[in-house]
């Protein structure tokens, strides 16, 4: 039996280093400087992206640094959900492509394979919305004139994403890029060198689908390393990690701001070297959406306060199933939530002690 | 491309969240509900009782107060009252928009209770039909409360918290200055015994022969 376990765990750890070497290898040398220059380069990008509007464009852009649009943010799509600020359908092509040029510096090319991978998985559900295929396809059957904020009913799709600035683009002082759409949320907030994605909300639907042969799971090495690790625990880790009881939605997703739970699952002070470096190696798919130059000194600050941090599982631990887990040390909670199956994922991202920045902004 | 199921949100269930925070003297519940598109209709009909396709303030009331009674809290096996203190409810274009949540905010005081351990007993009855539930201790407020753990049945409608309470910083001072007192006195008294029974004569009482 204990060396069934031992081929067991040592056949999960091997899984795991193929998946975090296949994101090494896919993330590639990062030359991305300092946290400095990340802001400076952000910000020109930032800047650019103001020339290509007229006033209209940039007035839908701007909002105060705080203000209700600070927590306008969500899960849920549009017609359900009402965003503010610049709506990729509404642009022209060369401002559209300004977007995604500051998308791509301000996040890691990890970050921004997953964002485009996120939204690319919406125009897939919008597609197949409008075929009228899928089970339960929302309004479906409920008859005409049943619609959100804008009267036109659900959106999906790539259109429906929307970049806010809050407050003014600088390399010293507080400002917030906030990016998101139907399972999207982006909050980056930067000052200076200083930095951070919390909360941040990346969530998938479907969780697989193919374009031009090739299949993309936007948050597929979430899965497969969180499986690689609660399965590379010995039998007692396990029954410490594994919560007994279901859990059927984050607790901490949008709307949940200011509140930390208490912590459970197995102590990561419990675990082995090897484990803990999984344990990290989960928690960078998160912080490694950010610019490299932001990811690294986060995964410091994570990695300092490891001994306190949990890890907590809740469902079936064979790869394939629908399970739910959680992370939580003193400045980090990540949650992953499947959505009653496998196909259906949200995600959170907080820091308890910094959530939209607040530590470096009250200085 | 291709996709899979295009199922956006949880439809035919009604979501409950609760957050619990433990005070010395009182716990705070917040709880969330959020029902699916498909269900929506059937959860209004219990807020909306005239129908009129608009939630009144009475309304509001009425309904907290009606999830309210299928919450159970006790410590120590000794049943609490919950009040509400105030709720948002959520309107009827949102809730048939997947976006309506109802949010109740409620107190149960708690007699004084001695310092150590206790056990803060959460009980969630509402709708079980079509409930989802999710229960959830939040880190004290208070550095005199410690939760040691949490219990939770397999579906999460009830929630067993157990919890260290210690003395207030003052009444612990006080105490403490109490047993310092209490025992130099014991310690003063047990010297003056001793040196008044020293056989060099002090302290020799009259009737002793020298």
């Amino acid at each position: 039996m204990r060396t069934a376990v031992r081929i067991g765990s040592t056949l999960a750890l091997g899984l795991f280093v193929a998946v975090a070497a296949r994101g090494l290898a896919q993330r590639g040398a990062t030359s991305a400087g300092t946290p400095s220059e990340a802001t400076a380069r952000i910000v020109a990008s930032a800047q650019t992206l103001l020339t290509t509007l007229d006033e209209a464009g940039r007035a839908k852009l701007q909002f105060p640094f705080e203000g209700p649009q600070k927590t306008r943010w969500s899960n849920l799509p549009s017609g359900i959900f009402q965003r503010e600020g610049l709506r990729l359908a509404d642009l022209a092509p060369p401002q559209r492509a300004s977007v995604m040029n500051l998308l791509s510096t301000a996040l890691s090319r990890d970050g921004y394979r997953k964002v485009t991978d996120i939204m690319r998985g919406d125009e897939v559900l919008r597609k197949t919305q409008a075929e009228g295929g899928g089970r339960g396809a929302p309004g479906a059957g409920r008859g005409p004139g049943r619609g959100g904020p804008g009267g036109g009913g659900v959106k999906f799709g790539e259109d429906e994403y929307y970049l806010a600035f809050l407050g003014t683009p600088s390399v010293t002082a507080p400002w917030r890029l906030q990016f998101g759409g139907h399972h999207l949320a982006i909050n980056l907030t930067m000052a200076g060198s200083q930095s951070t994605m919390a909360p941040s909300l990346p969530a998938a639907q479907p969780a697989t689908y193919t374009v031009e042969g090739r299949t993309v799971r936007p948050l597929g090495n979430e899965n497969d390393k969180a499986f690689a690790l609660i399965n590379a625990l010995s039998d007692a880790q396990r029954t410490e990690a594994i919560l007994g009881y279901r859990v059927a939605d984050l607790v901490l997703g949008a709307g949940k701001d200011g509140r930390t739970i208490q912590p459970e699952g197995i102590r990561a002070s419990a675990l082995s070297t090897a484990q803990q470096t999984m344990v990290l190696e989960l928690v960078r798919e998160w912080t490694g959406i950010m610019n490299d130059a932001f990811a690294e000194p986060r995964m410091a600050e994570i990695r300092a306060k490891l001994p306190d941090t949990y890890f907590a599982w809740s469902g079936a631990t064979t790869s394939g199933s629908a399970a739910y887990f959680r992370i939580q040390g003193p400045t980090v909670v990540i949650e992953y939530a499947p959505q009653g199956g496998v196909d259906h994922i949200h995600t959170i991202y907080r820091d308890p002690t910094n959530d939209y920045g607040a530590k470096f902004i009250a200085k | 491309m291709s996709g899979e199921s295009t199922s956006a949100h949880r439809q035919d269930e009604y979501l409950q969240a609760a957050r619990l925070a433990l005070d010395p003297d009182r716990v705070q519940l917040a709880l969330d509900l959020t029902p699916g598109i498909a269900v929506a209709e059937a959860v209004l009909a219990e807020i909306d009782l005239d129908a009129n396709r608009s939630i009144s303030a009475a309304e509001a009331r009425a309904y907290s107060e009606r999830v309210l009674s299928a919450v159970a809290l006790d410590v120590d096996g000794v049943p609490l009252r919950v009040e509400l203190v105030d709720s948002v409810v959520a309107t009827v274009d949102t809730a048939l928009n997947d976006e309506g949540t109802t949010r109740i905010h409620a107190v149960a005081a708690m007699a004084r209770l001695a310092d150590g351990r206790h056990r803060l007993r959460y009980r969630n009855t509402y709708r079980p039909d079509i409930g989802v539930y999710l229960a959830n201790a939040l880190v004290p407020a208070s550095d005199r409360v410690t939760v040691a753990a949490q219990r939770r049945d397999v579906d999460q409608r009830e929630l067993i918290i157990d919890y260290t309470l210690r003395a207030d910083p003052a009444t612990r001072t006080r105490r403490g200055l109490s047993l310092s007192v209490c025992g130099a006195l014991i310690l003063a008294a047990n010297v003056w015994w001793r040196l008044s029974r020293r056989p060099d004569g002090a302290g020799r009482t009259c009737d002793e022969p020298s």
